[in-house]
């Protein structure tokens, strides 16, 4: 996916020293303003939401990718960091908050506990990763993971967000379309 | 009546003096941890009565209870309290033995209000029933979960683990 995104030339400032126009698909430049404008639900679950915090501030600065907006509402949210241990109790309200969350939505795993349940895997109350209640796009190991390693993990979000596919593979009229590509097939066998 | 914090301090051993006076074999083995602890042990039956009279005392009166305690000694339970002194600035330790058989032991809840949510954890974790307490349920784990995990005995169930 990098690599697609890579391979784009971006214009630069000089392009646009007098009137000027940019060409591109709606698919790219719908993902692209999408994946720059992420806003993270605060879910903070353990120490790895110290981390998470430590992300939003100047040090290491989450804003540079966009996703400085962290929400204490799942309606304003598309980004749900599940940022440490997930257990039993915790487990519906998870869930209930996911379905709160507006369309569309990704969940991010962050560590070793949302991700299998790590060091408390067989605890009397622990769910041995959060992917038994909610779809994860991406998995961040580490106990807990550093800023760098959070921000690499959205990096490959904003990757896959790039991905998505906003016009329809068969666009309306599609069927009109291919009802005058076979008409002539038609006549032949007759 | 103003209470004055530290108005009344007393050596470890003139604490446990005054105490051994006033309860006589009601506080058994009666012993100081130092720097600042007197641990003793309580039967179950006596319980309510020590409590309100150590927190009525005018000497030592231990005023603040800090928290109830459960503990799994594999032969027996025990439900240990840790309640401070503002007068004399030390703290005294209750354990009271409580058969696995009857795991019953009567509230403090009235006499120290703190004990309300620590009581409720005793049950949660190691299934101390405290008889009078006003609302006696799961605190920190969910309403539906089987057994009381902190109880040497416990075993994983899966019943506790919707989500596989």
């Amino acid at each position: 996916m990098s690599e697609r995104i890579k391979a784009v030339k971006y214009p630069k400032l000089e392009h646009f020293s007098e009137p000027n126009v940019i060409t591109t698909t709606a698919d790219f430049i719908f993902s692209w303003a999408r994946s720059h404008s992420v806003f993270p639900f605060t879910y903070g679950l353990a120490c790895c939401a110290i981390e998470m915090l430590t992300s939003g501030f100047a040090r290491y600065d989450i804003a540079r990718y966009g996703m400085e907006v962290f929400r204490p509402t799942p309606r304003q949210c598309d980004l749900m960091i599940v940022a440490g241990t997930v257990n039993e109790k915790m487990a519906p309200v998870l869930k209930r908050l996911y379905d709160q969350m507006s369309e569309p939505k990704w969940v991010v795993s962050m560590g070793a506990c949302a991700t299998s349940g790590g060091p408390f895997y067989d605890g009397y109350n622990v769910v041995n990763g959060v992917d038994k209640i909610v779809p994860v796009d991406v998995y961040i190991p580490g106990c807990p993971p550093r800023p760098e390693a959070l921000f690499q993990g959205l990096l490959e979000l904003q990757g896959k967000i790039q991905q998505f596919k906003f016009v329809p593979e068969k666009p309306a009229g599609y069927e009109l379309f291919v009802a005058d590509e076979t008409a002539p097939a038609a006549k032949e066998e007759a | 009546m103003g209470l004055v914090v530290g108005s009344n301090p007393m050596s470890m051993d003139a604490i446990a003096m005054v105490l051994v006076e006033r309860f006589g074999a009601d506080l058994e083995d009666v012993r100081i941890q130092e720097p600042d602890t007197v641990v003793a042990r309580v039967a179950r039956e006596k319980l309510r009565d020590v409590a309100a009279r150590l927190k009525a005392d005018p000497e030592v009166g231990y005023e603040t209870l800090n928290w109830v305690a459960g503990v799994d000694r594999r032969t027996a339970l025990e439900s240990v309290y840790h309640v401070y002194s503002w007068k004399t600035n030390t703290w005294i330790e209750l354990h009271v033995t409580v058969p696995k058989a009857k795991a019953e032991v009567d509230t403090v809840c009235d006499i120290w209000p703190a004990a309300d949510w620590h009581e409720r954890e005793a049950w949660d974790m190691v299934g101390i029933r405290f008889i009078g307490h006003p609302d006696l349920r799961r605190i920190l784990l969910k309403d539906d979960f089987v057994g009381h995990p902190l109880r040497k005995d416990y075993v994983d169930l899966a019943e506790n683990h919707p989500h596989v």
